[in-house]
């Protein structure tokens, strides 16, 4: 979805109206609109990572978080490379059923509507498609693992 | 005896960290589930390990079933810890972990729908002896209603079978109003719960909520930890809890935890549980509320005033272990007090905000002085879950130096970045009302606000005075 103008316009209106509101934030799919009265001013964001950015003024260190953060680092990507992510928790397979070969080896070709592996959640299961046209370049994920969600599965080096 | 030597910890914020700390101290393994906003949150760092669960919004993450057992599976856990809100009294969720093979720390999928359904928690108080608020049936049509009405009394209050949070309730006043009233809290219960049925009871006026804190082994055997007294209320909201009440004597306090323990009994209750009455302090009358079937907010001052861990209690319980002491050995010492610090505005109406915390700083804890939460410097309260920051709890030898030590903790509290209620608790703590325990459960929406907000600049600089 796109805001045109006149939506962002119309939006402003309403937060003008509004007494007690300071802050709008509007996510539809991968789109944020953030509204915040006063100097900040509007800004769309396409990243929902930059949400929340840390504000100019750095945070006083009293009562600090512990360092050490349980995130496993993920695998770097090369120019032209796209992850797969786990769109859902579940455990990761790379065949159909058990005994049928894999979907995707690495070196295979594959396009943005072919499966390259199924995720289970309670006998529930998804087909995960690469999404881009491209060669497979790694499978990070042994099968019958347990994937979170947003976590890398596979590489693709896309094909432009 | 099933070990639990992991743990999923199926939650987030201050009650996450809290179940961790329990895991710590009992040689357990803790997972902490998360979403992607908390995928750096305290309770994670904490953990021996965070699982992503799904994107921010609780409808994807904290209260997807089958992904949280997916995922407590999947890591390798025993045993699932609810928590509070979210699935903790969802029985399906219960009936989920243990045909998973999980055990659930918390009571059998049967007790949490009895009690889930207020008619049939009634119905089991009053099996056990236990005595209701004057009060209906089911109401089927609005002759049943008027009917009901007229036997019971008004004002009365109109509720929702499948309450709770003060959805689809309804004080009304007199005869005239009742239809439209039943009308509207039937849609609004349909909307929240997706059951209309209604039922009446009597409104008690200037009433307190008093709580009875319960465990029950599973096998019959239940003991209590004395009460609470949760009757500082923003619509129906707890603000400010207390053990032990400042409102009942040693009698009634006896009467109504036997009352609570026999209502337990009835179920085979196990694990953590809370009895809530209300209290009438004119007639010194209680009658039961509900039960939850779930550990509480509020349950830190009782462990003060105990010196029980009721978290460990909890886990041992549902590994299939004794509860670790007797009712005997069970003693009151002292006054606690708790306050629910949250993110909101109180000189606007209590608006959420949201938002980074640049300081955090919270006073000097030791054995009288405890904070459980999940904030620190830099954490930004994300804006898609509830508001409560932290619970700043005090124990001291009796109520007025409970409440002097409170205030002196609350002054000490240093929080920027995020406006909190931690003002409105000083204006409370110092207003004689709330000091000579003449407070009711209406009392800070129909007199300590409407006082404090004659003007919007009056409130504005009251609380900006005690935030000073």
């Amino acid at each position: 979805m796109e805001l045109s103008h006149e939506d962002v316009k119309k939006i402003l209106e309403i937060v003008d109206a509004s007494e007690h509101l300071h802050e709008v934030e509007l996510v539809y799919g991968g789109f944020r609109l953030h509204v915040r009265r006063g100097a900040a001013g509007v800004t769309a964001l396409a990243d929902d990572r930059a949400a929340f950015a840390p504000a100019a003024k750095p945070a006083v260190a009293v009562g600090a978080p512990p360092s050490s953060a349980k995130l496993a680092p993920e695998p770097a990507l090369a120019e032209g490379e796209v992850a797969i992510r786990a769109p859902m928790l579940g455990t990761f397979y790379r065949s159909p059923s058990p005994g049928d070969p894999p979907f995707v080896e690495i070196g295979k070709r594959v396009q943005a509507d072919d499966t390259v592996c199924v995720i289970e959640v309670m006998k529930l299961f998804s087909s995960i498609k690469a999404g881009v046209d491209g060669v497979v370049m790694r499978i990070l994920v042994e099968n019958g693992i347990m994937v979170e969600f947003n976590q890398m599965l596979i590489v693709i080096a896309t094909s432009q | 005896m099933p070990a639990i030597n992991r743990l999923f910890v199926a939650n987030r914020g201050e009650i996450a960290v809290r179940i961790v700390r329990a895991c710590e101290r009992l040689g357990i393994e803790a997972v902490v589930a998360v979403s992607e906003v908390d995928r750096n949150s305290l309770p994670a760092q904490l953990a021996t390990r965070a699982v992503c669960i799904g994107p921010a919004a609780a409808g994807q993450s904290y209260l997807r079933a089958e992904t949280l057992v997916a995922a407590a599976l999947g890591s390798g856990c025993q045993a699932v810890h609810p928590g509070y809100g979210f699935l903790s009294e969802r029985a399906r969720f219960a009936r989920m972990c243990e045909d998973a093979g999980l055990l659930f720390v918390g009571p059998r999928p049967e007790s949490i729908e009895a009690m889930g359904e207020k008619l049939a928690a009634v119905r089991i108080a009053e099996q056990a002896g236990v005595p209701r608020v004057p009060g209906s049936d089911r109401i089927e049509t609005i002759e049943d209603a008027h009917r009901a009405g007229e036997h019971i009394g008004y004002p009365l209050l109109i509720k929702a079978t499948a309450g709770g949070g003060g959805r689809g309730m309804r004080l009304v006043q007199a005869a005239r109003d009742l239809a439209g009233a039943i009308e509207s809290a039937a849609s609004e219960a349909r909307a929240a719960f997706g059951d209309p049925t209604l039922y009446i009871e009597k409104f008690i006026s200037r009433a307190r909520h008093v709580e009875v804190q319960v465990l029950g082994d599973g096998k019959g055997h239940v003991v209590h930890l004395g009460e609470r007294d949760c009757s500082t209320q923003r619509r129906y909201q707890k603000l400010i809890e207390e053990a032990p009440s400042p409102a009942i004597d040693d009698r009634v306090r006896h009467r109504m935890c036997e009352a609570a323990v026999r209502l337990a009994a009835q179920v085979t209750y196990r694990g953590a549980g809370t009895v809530e009455f209300v209290y009438d302090p004119e007639r010194r009358e209680f009658y039961f509320l509900e039960m939850n079937t779930r550990i509480q907010v509020e349950h830190p001052v009782t462990e003060m005033v105990t010196g029980r861990d009721l978290v460990a209690e909890q886990i041992r319980i549902a590994a299939g272990e004794p509860i670790s002491f007797s009712q005997e050995e069970v003693e009151l010492r002292g006054h606690a007090i708790e306050c629910r610090i949250n993110s909101e505005d109180p000189a606007s109406n209590f608006m959420p905000c949201p938002g980074r915390i640049e300081t955090w700083n919270p006073p000097p804890t030791d054995d009288q002085v405890r904070v459980d939460t999940h904030c620190y410097s830099g954490y930004v309260v994300p804006p898609h879950y509830d508001s409560l920051l932290a619970k700043l709890i005090v124990h001291a030898r009796d109520r007025s130096s409970a409440i002097r030590s409170m205030s002196e903790a609350l002054a000490a509290f240093r929080i920027s970045g995020v406006t909190t209620t931690i003002p409105f608790h000083r204006e409370v703590l110092r207003h004689d009302d709330f000091r000579n325990a003449a407070i009711h459960t209406r009392w800070v929406d129909q007199e300590f606000m409407p006082a404090m907000s004659t003007t919007k600049s009056g409130a504005r600089a009251a609380l900006a005075r005690a935030a000073g």
